[in-house]
């Protein structure tokens, strides 16, 4: 520890160049793990938000909610050890009624048709009751201006709905969610006053015991997983992270190493004084671990800063348990990096201090 | 005078192909308490060789090597780690002083790998004896070579050793530091009853010590110091 630190705070200029590199590589990573759980739930928001086992569609439907129908004989077949609520499901575009350019106030968005008294319905809204043109709508879409109150347009149709209350964390597919009454919902997709009752499908809380044939029942993750682009997306993010930690331990070990080549004839004469190879490892070992330490501290506040910026821009979010993760492996494959240096202390020859 | 390190019968042969290499015949040699030693001889002699065994940086291929009494060569490379840390000290060519570490930083770090408590009055007084004490705060690039010197004595003294080996302890220096440098080691070596081992090629130096060897080929010998006055 002492001779680590001495060295560190002597050649601080060389020091800071490899931290510096440390800063900007951790900051990426953290920076690129909030971006992508930020975006990853604000694809999955409002399906985590049902807290539900397992979801059950059409197996016409090929994966695709949008595309399942289901009747109340459907409904009424799906068996389950626990709860089940119906969820109609469809894109919309909305827009602002009193804007003064209502194409510039476009947004896309989710319908979903439920029922009043189901567990789907946001906790946050319970007290609400969904009627006629009543709708309850993510709170993203205050960003956009609207308020309890404001009314909603839909775009090719002359519906317009009414806010009653804001949800929170209810997106789908990184869209905001409007929840509405079953029959209001129906009457949006089949564009008729007198809609055929049907949904999208049926959420279950618990364990699906029997559907019938025509139906195909998911857990809630594997249903998420057929989400368009959630996988790619989620499988890009975390190859870039990994690789850029490898990479980060790479640089580290490389530069530690050719500072250890630097100083072995100092090493050399420690040897010969008697001084431990634990004692010389242990050092280098430290060091690795002081400028790693000292630059995720950097790249970490830095992360935190840009998302309390950019987190009304970018979908930013933080989750504690993948920063633990990512700066356990900054550690550990430092680490595997100083190896390097600590077996070139061990081949150091004392020998060579001596004479010669 | 007690003997603080002996040599009995020691020899190292070294494989060179198919041809065995004598690099030191088999040798006896005894330092005892307040000796300086001059070991001089031409290059590819066998002074280092002989240096290194008795720092347990090599094993013999013969013969044993005691420090204080107790056996030296046999150990394993750990506790020889160990006893060079306690009873040797080493004064080298400039390189042993740590380059990031003050004059007196250079002291305390054998307390930190000892885990021991920094002895401040004796530091202060080595600091005194060898003038440093206005540079101990300085690291070793702001020094001359005489100063290096001096700090790398002290060093080498601060931890109290038994035995001191001195590797051309005044290689970089002009005439004058180069006395100043032996005339202080003689001077501590005595006074605080160490074995003082100096390996060197300025025969200058010659005249400080109180015995003086020679190594030609392998083979150790006992200089006449006909014409040396007292010492």
């Amino acid at each position: 520890m002492f001779l680590a630190i001495k060295e560190l705070k002597y050649t601080k200029g060389k020091f800071a160049l490899i931290i510096s590199v440390i800063v900007l590589v951790s900051y990426l990573v953290y920076f690129l793990t909030s971006l992508a759980y930020g975006l990853a739930s604000s694809y999955t928001n409002a399906v985590n938000k049902w807290d539900s086992d397992e979801i059950v569609i059409t197996v016409d439907a090929n994966d695709s909610i949008m595309m399942s129908f289901m009747t109340a004989a459907d409904f009424d077949a799906v068996e389950v050890d626990g709860t089940k609520a119906r969820l109609g499901l469809f894109p919309a575009v909305i827009n602002d009624p009193d804007a003064e350019n209502r194409l510039d106030s476009r947004v896309n968005v989710y319908f979903f048709g439920i029922d009043n008294d189901s567990f789907i319905k946001p906790k946050e809204t319970s007290h609400l009751t969904l009627e006629g043109n009543q709708v309850i709508v993510d709170e993203e879409l205050k960003k956009e201006g609207y308020e309890i109150g404001s009314m909603i347009g839909v775009s090719g149709t002359d519906m317009e709905f009414e806010i009653i209350g804001f949800s929170t964390k209810t997106t789908y597919q990184t869209a905001p969610v409007i929840f509405m009454a079953m029959s209001t919902w129906q009457t949006y997709r089949y564009n008729t006053q007198t809609p055929p009752d049907l949904f999208s499908g049926v959420i279950v809380r618990g364990l699906v015991d029997s559907v019938s044939d025509n139906l195909l029942t998911y857990k809630t993750g594997d249903y998420i997983a057929t989400l368009p682009g959630y996988t790619a997306q989620v499988l890009t993010f975390s190859t870039m992270i990994i690789f850029l930690i490898i990479i980060v331990a790479f640089v580290l070990g490389i530069f530690i190493y050719v500072l250890t080549i630097q100083k072995t004839p100092m090493f050399g004469v420690m040897k010969a004084q008697g001084i431990s190879n634990i004692y010389i490892a242990g050092s280098v070992v430290i060091q690795t671990f002081l400028l790693v330490l000292i630059g995720i501290i950097i790249g970490f506040i830095l992360t935190v800063v840009s998302g309390i910026f950019l987190g009304d821009i970018i979908p930013f979010a933080v989750n504690t348990l993948f920063y633990g993760v990512i700066t356990f492996a900054f550690f550990l494959f430092a680490f595997f990096g100083a190896l390097f240096s600590v077996r070139a202390v061990l081949k150091i020859d004392p020998l060579k201090a001596i004479g010669g | 005078m007690k003997p603080l390190i002996e040599m009995i019968n020691v020899s190292k042969d070294f494989l060179q192909g198919d041809v065995v290499i004598s690099a030191l015949k088999p040798t006896n040699f005894t330092a005892h308490e307040g000796e300086l030693i001059g070991i001089i001889g031409p290059s590819g002699s066998g002074k280092s060789t002989f240096l290194t065994i008795l720092g347990g940086l090599q094993k013999p291929t013969t013969g044993r090597v005691l420090i204080n009494g107790n056996p030296f060569s046999e150990l394993t490379n750990d506790e020889k780690s160990k006893i060079r840390l306690d009873q040797i000290g080493f004064i080298l060519q400039a390189s042993n002083l740590i380059p990031f570490l003050t004059v007196k930083e250079q002291m305390v770090l054998y307390n930190k790998i000892t885990k021991t408590k920094a002895n401040h009055e004796w530091m202060d007084e080595l600091f005194e004896k060898l003038s440093v004490d206005k540079l101990k705060n300085k690291y070793p690039n702001a020094l001359s070579g005489g100063e290096r010197q001096r700090a790398a004595i002290a060093k080498a003294l601060y931890h109290q050793p038994n035995v001191i080996f001195a590797d051309e302890p005044t290689a970089s220096l002009d005439t004058k530091k180069a006395f100043e440098v032996i005339k202080l080691l003689a001077k501590e070596t005595k006074a605080q009853k160490k074995a003082t081992i100096m390996v060197t090629h300025d025969e200058r130096l010659l005249e400080f010590c109180d015995k003086v060897y020679v190594i030609v080929d392998g083979v150790l010998t006992l200089k006449n110091m006909s014409n040396k006055n007292q010492g």
